[in-house]
């Protein structure tokens, strides 16, 4: 009997580890990612101090190299990851909703407009390099060294930034296929959430790089 | 602990609307850099406008207002305040070096 009552209980705290282990830490993930983003955070801030001090020593040379990039097309794409940024985040809403349809459609749109934005970039810094300026060209070296600096951040901070809305868009792929086998549904759905989060950090980012980059008056 | 289901699904509609205020506020930064011309203060109005941006996408697009745990309203203030003692540091660096410019 009292053997019997034993090997109950070891398979009920057996039971109970199995329940434990399902059980997901959605607030720990969640703060996990959040960390993550504030590191990146400061990854770039870093990079924006740089920028800051340069222009404060050479205000003029910032001034006329920022007249040479195209306006028009930076703005154009602060407006796509903008919409970009609210199409993830209605995805999200809608997973929450159990609209699987809806929400797989919106990654496609995020994601395309993630690849629209990489396009006009590149032909940006096609543009740029055809005109000789790219880092450590005779033709930029001919110039100041406050345009030289403006140039050199110009192509670190976009590409770096750029690099992370290719990561964010292969990222956001894996989650179309997830929700695709139903491995992310309304009852779970935190790896996509997070991925949306990261998403916004990128737009974040690209939201202080508009107007230092291209709006210098 | 707060499960998965239970956490917080924001309308559609709130979405909608806080895009089109960002779209607004490009607008906004695009006008007074382009239109205004004027040089000292452009810049902090260029970046007032940058932060009220993030602000929305922070508070409404990744759910920072409807967060209800504490530490998650506390870490960004938190980096923000290194982040400015960095950008303090350096500028007092470069306003009192002096000779070597």
């Amino acid at each position: 009997m009292a053997l019997t009552i034993l090997r109950n209980s070891q398979e009920m705290s057996e039971t109970k580890e199995f329940v434990f282990e399902e059980t997901k830490d959605y607030t720990g993930a969640k703060l996990g990612m959040w960390l993550f983003i504030l590191s990146e955070l400061l990854l770039f801030g870093g990079m924006f101090i740089l920028y800051s001090a340069y222009r404060y020593k050479s205000p003029a040379d910032f001034h006329h190299a920022s007249k040479e990039l195209d306006v028009i097309l930076g703005t154009i794409n602060t407006i796509i990851l903008l919409t970009s940024s609210l199409s993830v985040a209605v995805c999200i809403s809608a997973i929450q909703k159990g609209q699987r349809k809806l929400s797989m459609y919106l990654l496609m749109v995020t994601m395309v407009l993630g690849l629209l934005f990489l396009v006009n970039k590149g032909f940006e810094w096609g543009t740029k390099i055809e005109h000789g300026i790219y880092p450590n060209s005779p033709v930029l070296l001919a110039r100041t060294k406050g345009e030289i600096l403006f140039f050199g951040l110009y192509y670190v901070m976009t590409g770096l930034h750029g690099l992370h809305v290719l990561v964010g868009v292969c990222v956001l792929f894996v989650m179309l296929i997830l929700i695709a086998k139903d491995k992310i549904n309304r009852m779970h759905f935190t790896p996509l959430e997070n991925s949306g989060l990261y998403w916004h950090l990128v737009d974040i980012i690209w939201i202080f790089l508009y107007p230092l980059f291209y709006l210098i008056t | 602990m707060k499960t998965e289901e239970e956490s917080h699904v924001t309308a559609y509609r709130t979405y909608i609307l806080v895009w089109v205020g960002l779209v607004i506020l490009t607008g906004l930064t695009y006008t007074v850099a382009v239109g205004l011309q004027a040089e000292g203060w452009a810049v902090l109005v260029a970046l007032a406008i940058a932060g009220t941006k993030s602000g929305l996408v922070l508070n409404y697009f990744m759910h920072l207002k409807s967060e209800r745990l504490t530490i998650f309203k506390v870490i960004i203030p938190l980096v923000m305040a290194v982040f400015l003692v960095f950008i303090l540091l350096t500028f007092s660096d470069l306003a009192f070096r002096g000779g070597a410019k």
